[in-house]
């Protein structure tokens, strides 16, 4: 026997997700598929919906990433309306989406990817028993402060939002709270102390500090210069992994779409992304065109439909015979290829040296996408911070009247915690026509497309060597490096 | 003993485990402490291999693992065409599994209104039900007279996430051997006894009938903004959200997340009404009277609500 054929349930992932393999004599992976494996349908739940409906309904897409699927459903209904929303509402929307960014990069990586440091696949690593004490399910000490800290993080949504998750306080033409001073003051107070968490114990230094290391040589000066660094979860997790070779696994197309970065309002009334919308790849980058993104389902079950998102429609074909199709994902593609989002896209896009001139040189890996989830606090931590502290005035406006059209075609793309997030949206009559949403995790879990080629973590997991194919756990680490949200895959998969 | 307690999801956007994170005196961590709960298998938060779960799911299925309490998040999906197709686990429909978990189970919580209820696409392709009910009707999954080993019928917990309180409680009460008291829906009157509404602080703006016709003006939310506070039970603005606040203090209407029907089929955010006046009142008024007293109580509304001086 040549090969063996593994199938693998993933859990620490939001959803449902199984992942096919075929394993070599050598156990080297020479096929794998993503397989989501879970239905919900909601796009057709949209259809004959009153429009509004969407900031209610597409909310509960995604648990963990709620906040997101409301922004993105608010931009597309303020495009269809027509209506440019308050300095303020785009502050408190940001920060809002914003402080839901960071409790997801912390939760899922102390919650859901450190976890597997304390599996028997590393009982032999020296620094397993410290791995066990800081990130044992439940009971490490890592894990407990990061359920205490996130929880207050996201208070602030409840203070200018009413509840997370879901809450529906966005509305074409901005958001229905108006918050009080004092209300501000209290998620200022609430951000101060999570920074103040976030230095001492996640990164071991000041924001300013880290954002100092440039290069890989500093990186090295860094954590060499103190244990307060070598000892953070940031330095833990460096030291873990390159001795454990996490920085040489799991390199996918390397080719990456961002949404680029909050829309901030600037003082001559116009709009500027905290960083830019687009596509990188080794050889330079491109600003993001929306009419570029298609869905092909070639290898989906579902029926073949137009491409792109205002003509698509998710009819599922549950029974097909097409033996090609094995997955409940759309495939997602840009330009007719496949493209890899997340912090690392974003913070390629933010041109932060370290991580260009990591990728350029080796490409990605499960090391170099989750150092970006841990670090891209520090990119969004300040701009929550300025959103807030900018709403503290007298005359803050957070709605403007809008008309409703009977009639519109529109769209929202955001950055959603785990990446690119676009919701496209048909009004007719009043009434929603077509809805389609296509998440983050639609573009990393995505199956092969109509070419044969292989969705980016499909393609990260192929040629990995695993050390027991029985329980592979570095293909499980290279698609936790995704952080998988099967729930979002809303056509789609469950997870997380 | 510890208490055993095996957490599955079903069609779920995972809202409900990350409500439960939200709990703070007990945080989960301390919860599972205090009361010796022996998390068997959670999706997030056990770190288990996929090898090991398929041994456990076997034992708990052969009986020779005991388990108290069976929590599902998510409804259950019964489509296409009542297969459980859109659903599968690696053998077999996720359905079916469930079914035979509820069976070995000495209590079962439906964790929120899918699972309760059916709630986002119940009445879809994706025939989503509950457990012991699809929407209003009793049967679900389970059919109407399960009840679980230790004689009960399955515990909903409704909420569009569950409030963190009623899953804490409920584990609570039932991990110290005691009664959960269950009333309208087998919802438990703890936490479904109050209406929403209750607790609210756009109370003072309800009683005066001075009512919000645009976002953020500030006002009741009931009469033109497609508020269901007065016409829903649960907990919002009684325990309020993350300690914080709550949808319909900052202005956001309750969107009826608790109740069978949700989400409903008519559109968020307005009232359905007959000349002004809700199709829907509070639960339980007397129509000609509740009018009488709107139309009074109106009347007699201070300038200072008319006015929004109190800046709620």
């Amino acid at each position: 026997m040549t090969t063996i054929q593994k199938i693998i349930p993933l859990n620490r992932v939001e959803g449902d997700l199984e992942i096919h393999l075929a394993v070599d004599r050598d156990n080297v992976v020479t096929m794998a598929k993503s397989v989501g494996t879970m239905y919900r349908g909601i796009e057709n739940l949209m259809k004959g919906r009153g429009p509004l409906d969407s900031l209610v309904i597409t909310p509960r897409i995604c648990g963990i990433c709620t906040t997101a699927h409301l922004n993105c459903a608010a931009k597309a209904l303020d495009m269809a309306y027509e209506v440019s929303i308050p300095a303020d509402a785009h502050r408190l929307r940001n920060a809002t989406l914003m402080v839901e960014q960071l409790q997801n990069d912390l939760r899922h990586l102390m919650l859901l990817f450190m976890p597997d440091f304390t599996r028997p696949h590393y009982a032999d690593h020296p620094l397993y028993e410290e791995a066990l004490a800081r990130y044992r399910p439940l009971k490490g000490q890592s894990t407990v402060e990061t359920i205490q800290e996130t929880k207050k993080l996201v208070e602030i949504i409840a203070i200018l939002g009413g509840q997370w998750p879901h809450s529906s306080f966005m509305v074409p033409g901005g958001v229905v709270s108006v918050p009080s001073v004092s209300d501000i003051v209290q998620c200022r107070h609430i951000l101060s102390n999570f920074r103040k968490w976030y230095e001492k114990r996640v990164l071991g230094c000041n924001l300013d500090r880290w954002r100092a290391v440039k290069t890989w040589d500093q990186l090295q000066g860094w954590l060499d210069e103190k244990p307060a660094h070598r000892n953070s979860e940031l330095g833990f997790f460096i030291r873990f992994c390159r001795s454990a070779g996490l920085d040489s696994l799991g390199c996918g197309h390397d080719r990456f779409i961002s949404a680029g970065g909050v829309d901030q309002p600037t003082s001559d009334g116009g709009i500027r992304p905290l960083f830019p919308a687009g596509i990188f790849t080794a050889t330079g980058t491109m600003p993001l065109d929306p009419h570029k993104i298609s869905e092909d389902v070639s290898h989906a079950y579902f029926k073949q439909t137009p491409a792109h998102p205002f003509e698509s429609r998710t009819l599922a074909d549950p029974y097909t015979e097409d033996g090609r199709k094995y997955s409940w994902a759309k495939a997602p593609r840009y330009d007719g290829k496949p493209a890899e989002t997340g912090p690392l896209a974003d913070l390629l896009m933010a041109d932060i040296p370290l991580f260009v001139a990591w990728v350029r040189a080796n490409g990605a890996s499960v090391f170099i996408r989750e150092l970006a989830r841990m670090v891209r606090p520090t990119l969004i931590l300040p701009a929550v911070e300025q959103c807030v502290a900018h709403m503290a005035h007298a005359n803050a406006q957070f709605y403007t009247d809008t008309r409703k059209r009977p009639s519109a075609k529109s769209f929202g793309i955001i950055t959603a915690p785990r990446g690119i997030l676009g919701h496209w949206v048909v009004i007719e009559d009043g009434k929603i026509a077509n809805y389609q949403v296509i998440t983050p995790t639609a573009w990393n879990a995505s199956p092969r497309d109509a070419d044969g080629v292989a969705g980016p973590w499909e393609q990260a997991v192929l040629g990995t060597t695993v050390r027991n194919p029985n329980d592979p756990v570095e293909v499980e680490q290279i698609i936790r490096s995704f952080d998988p949200c099967l729930v979002c895959t809303v056509h789609a998969i469950r997870a997380y | 003993m510890p208490k055993t307690l095996y957490w599955i999801q079903g069609g779920s956007c995972g809202g409900d485990t990350w409500s439960l994170m939200n709990s703070d005196t007990p945080d989960p961590v301390e919860l599972f402490e205090a009361f010796d709960i022996d998390v068997l298998w959670h999706h997030a938060l056990s770190s288990t291999s996929a090898t090991d779960l398929t041994l456990l799911n076997q034992r708990i299925l052969a009986g020779d693992q005991h388990l108290d309490i069976l929590c599902l998040e998510g409804s259950v999906i019964n489509g296409p065409d009542g297969t459980g197709r859109f659903d599968m686990l690696p053998d077999g429909p996720r359905k079916d599994f469930i079914y035979k978990l509820a069976q070995q189970a000495q209590f079962v919580l439906a964790v929120g209104t899918c699972a309760s209820f059916g709630g986002i696409g119940a009445g879809s392709e994706t025939m989503a039900g509950g457990l012991q009910f699809n929407q209003w009707e009793m049967g679900g999954l389970l059919g109407q007279t399960y009840r679980s080993k230790a004689g009960h019928p399955v515990i909903n917990l409704p909420g569009c996430p569950c409030h963190c309180d009623v899953v804490v409680g409920t584990l609570s009460v039932l991990a110290a051997d005691g009664v959960v008291k269950l009333g309208h829906y087998n919802t438990p009157t703890d936490w479904y006894g109050v209406m929403v509404h209750q607790g609210c602080t756009r109370n003072e703006y309800h009683e005066y009938r001075v009512e919000e016709k645009q976002f953020g003006e500030r006002g009741c939310l009931f009469f033109y903004m497609g508020c269901h506070g007065p016409l829903v039970t649960g907990p919002c603005n009684k325990a309020l959200w993350n300690r914080r606040s709550s949808k319909t203090r900052v202005g956001v209407p309750c969107f009826g997340c608790t109740r069978p029907d949700f989400p409903q089929q008519y559109p968020f955010f307005e009232t359905r009404n007959i000349e002004g006046i809700p199709i829907e009142l509070p639960d339980g008024v007397s129509r000609a009277h509740y009018m009488a007293y709107k139309g009074m109580a109106a009347a007699a509304a201070p300038k200072r609500l008319m006015e929004r001086k109190t800046n709620i």
